[in-house]
């Protein structure tokens, strides 16, 4: 560890940076769960210093060269030693700048969204926590420690999804978010410890120099990539295991908001962007991303078509474009992974806050019937989500747009047209998705009948306000961020990034969205139209989206067949048959063997007199003669 | 000496007998405690006897304290009897049956 001035300054940042959320989240468990507005005060205090440090990190090593280590010894044994500290890169500089960011605004927005909830300290406190592990994550030195903090930001998504705990649906979903994710940690850990086990080095920033992998097969390197994927499917809900996303809707909107965009899901896509120079050393696994990649984002995009639930819609999204930014990342273009992650970070916050603000005014989730209870007079969510689609559709000039692009242009680079071709077939699905939602609000079918906002009192503005000021921050982001694409490639500075790639991609891309918007307008935009998608048309593919291509029935059946009625038979057998019944057995022995040696006893206590005086008399008799 | 010594040991041990037999048979607890001392006795007796035969006076000085021995032992068998009597309702020793 260095002791220079600046290096002793950086450290104070980054811990005040990650420890501070920790504090304030201990703090309101402890001391001020009664006191809302001191609880939401402190958490969003710790946020903001994050923001502040994390920005002030990223401007002061704007033009950092190699990766800053603080790390002291967590395990040190002979030929062991796992370090625990902070890594600096420029990755995770980006990634802490956006984590902080999201957290901080929606925690401003949670002002308005959770005012008069019974559990308003208690949410803060969750906040605060995800906000630390998340943090934490990001800045992890080895794999074991990002581990630990991944699972902790597990516990906390877990916490929050089912934050309304009354509802019996909302536990159910959160306790599925946690079963699935930990289904895909179950092989990241059999992963880590593979390596482990091989290389003796957890050190990302040695596994990434590839200066630990020296000497190991490639067939190995391949398996524990593979085994480290199955933690990002199932923390980035990719498939198989994409069907706890959707249901993780059952918490409050701001949750959904920060899971969707800088955290939860993020933390799987920011793995893979880690560890990006491992993977990349076996084609192999990268083939098997790209797949995945490519097949989480058509079947997401294809649920998002006929899903009638606003934040239902933004979550399929959420799928398809962690699907697009694994497939660009497993196509080798890390820039257009880490790039989209960022700018998807932006639009899909705005969206979910506007959602957010539309849910909390009308108490609905239907799109229909917002669009009907009149959610085009909201002025600000309402213009704010019309960008956010646009971002998401990947239309000029928005964020979107930019990193959709990078992400083709990735894809084109590859020999097999395939996955550009599916790819381009994403972005038309994409457009078609989001402007579908975006007509039904702007154009409902019936007479708009609710009253204009703002006529529910001076309260009720000022959560409005608390609600509408993070939506005016995300907006702009999302319009401008686009435009620093080039000094964001060159901050990253990747070497090996895919070279110039024709332009045809490109232009396809953006065809194809703006086609894509067009029969959204044919089918539910323009006058007359019948606000029925071709899909719903078709019966069979309709129930197919709908039931989400049936994997959640497939799930059931699985575990109905095979976890009930298989293991947990046996188990249950062998509970009751051969661990109860050996005690059992051994019970009745006991009373068994009792019950026989108490017949020795006769009730009557003069038989044994009588017993004595014969034995002793005959005793006397035989010494007598 | 009235009595040859023969005979006292005689008397002594058609005692016992019945003592031991008053023990062993009577279904009252208070009657087998009787049982009981009337045994001690019987060999009081031998004790005397004895004592007379052998012109020897330990003999008789130790039936003072088998006396006294059978006092106490008769005042703490039979507070047993009675926190028995109590607990049960009954001198039956064949009722006093927890086991079985």
């Amino acid at each position: 560890m260095a002791g220079s001035p600046a290096h002793s300054v950086d450290l104070a940042a980054l811990l005040a940076a990650t420890a501070l959320p920790f504090f304030s989240f201990l703090a309101i468990i402890v001391a001020t769960r009664g006191r809302p507005k001191v609880s939401a005060g402190l958490s969003i205090g710790a946020a903001a210093v994050c923001l502040g440090c994390s920005i002030g990190l990223l401007a002061f090593h704007s033009g950092l060269s190699a990766p800053i280590e603080f790390s002291t010894s967590l395990i040190a044994s002979s030929g062991l030693n796992i370090p625990f500290g902070f890594l600096v890169d420029k990755l995770n500089l980006l990634m802490i700048v956006v984590v902080s960011t999201i957290c901080f605004l929606v925690q401003v927005y949670s002002l308005g969204y959770m005012a008069k909830d019974p559990g308003f300290s208690r949410y803060y406190a969750f906040m605060s926590l995800f906000t630390w592990a998340m943090m934490s994550l990001a800045l992890s030195a080895s794999l074991l420690q990002l581990y630990f903090f991944w699972e902790l930001v597990g516990l906390s998504s877990y916490l929050l999804i089912g934050f309304w705990y009354e509802k019996w649906s909302a536990t159910q979903a959160g306790k599925k978010a946690f079963v699935m994710t930990r289904a895909g940690d179950a092989a990241f850990f059999i992963g880590i410890l593979l390596l482990f086990i091989h290389t003796g080095d957890l050190n990302i920033a040695h596994l990434d120099s590839r200066s630990a992998l020296a000497g190991v097969p490639p067939s190995f390197i391949t398996l524990s990539a593979i085994l480290i994927f199955g933690g990002i499917v199932g923390k980035s809900a990719q498939f198989p295991l994409l069907t706890w996303l959707p249901d993780a809707m059952e918490g409050p909107t701001p949750v959904s908001a920060l899971l969707h965009s800088a955290t939860m899901v993020a933390a799987g896509v920011y793995l893979f962007a880690r560890l990006y120079p491992f993977f990349s050393l076996s084609p192999t696994a990268m083939s098997v991303f790209l797949a995945i990649g490519t097949i989480s984002m058509l079947l997401a995009s294809t649920m998002a078509m006929v899903s009638r639930d606003i934040k239902k819609v933004w979550a399929y999204s959420t799928i398809s474009q962690l699907g697009f930014m694994i497939m660009a990342l497993g196509a080798g273009g890390y820039f257009a992974g880490v790039f989209h992650l960022t700018t998807h970070a932006g639009f899909k916050a705005l969206l979910f806050l506007c959602s957010g603000v539309f849910i909390h005014r009308f108490e609905t989730n239907d799109v229909f019937e917002l669009g009907r209870l009149g959610a085009r007079r909201m002025l600000i969510p309402m213009i704010s989500m019309v960008l956010g689609a646009a971002a998401l559709s990947g239309l000029p000039p928005l964020s979107g747009y930019f990193s959709k692009e990078a992400v083709m242009g990735s894809l084109a680079g590859l020999p097999d047209h395939v996955w550009l071709a599916a790819g381009l077939c994403g972005v038309f699905l994409t457009a078609y998705y989001s402007f579908r939602l975006i007509f039904i609000l702007l154009f409902p079918r019936e007479r708009v009948s609710g009253e204009p906002e703002g006529a529910h009192g001076a309260a009720h503005k000022a959560e409005y306000g608390a609600m509408a000021l993070p939506l005016i921050i995300l907006s702009t982001v999302t319009v401008f961020l686009g435009f620093f694409e080039t000094p964001l490639r060159h901050f990253i500075g990747v070497a090996g990034e895919v070279g110039q790639a024709p332009t045809w991609p490109h232009t396809a891309a953006l065809a194809l969205a703006v086609a894509g918007a067009a029969v959204a307008w044919i089918e539910f935009g323009r006058k007359g139209a019948a606000q029925i998608g071709f899909v719903e048309r078709i019966e069979p593919l309709h129930r197919l989206f709908a039931e989400r291509w049936y994997i959640d029935h497939f799930y059931g059946l699985l575990v109905n067949r095979v976890v009930d009625r298989g293991i947990a038979r046996l188990c249950e057998l062998n509970d009751r048959k051969v661990i109860d019944g050996s005690i059992d057995g051994l019970c009745e022995a006991t009373v068994e063997s009792g019950r026989v040696v108490a017949t020795l006893q006769t009730v009557m206590v003069q038989y044994r007199l009588l017993a004595i005086f014969a034995v002793l008399v005959l005793l006397a008799l035989y010494y007598y003669y | 000496m009235i009595a040859p010594f023969s005979e006292v040991l005689v008397v002594a041990g058609i005692l016992f007998a019945l003592g031991a037999f008053c023990a062993v048979v009577r279904r009252n607890l208070i009657m087998i405690v009787l049982g009981i001392e009337i045994m001690l006795n019987a060999a009081s007796i031998v004790f005397v006897g004895a004592s007379l035969h052998l012109s020897n006076l330990d003999g008789q000085s130790f039936v003072l304290f088998i006396l006294a021995v059978a006092a106490t032992e008769v005042s703490v068998g039979l507070a047993i009897i009675v926190y028995a009597f109590r607990r049960t309702g009954s001198f039956d020793p064949g009722n006093f049956n927890l086991l079985g």
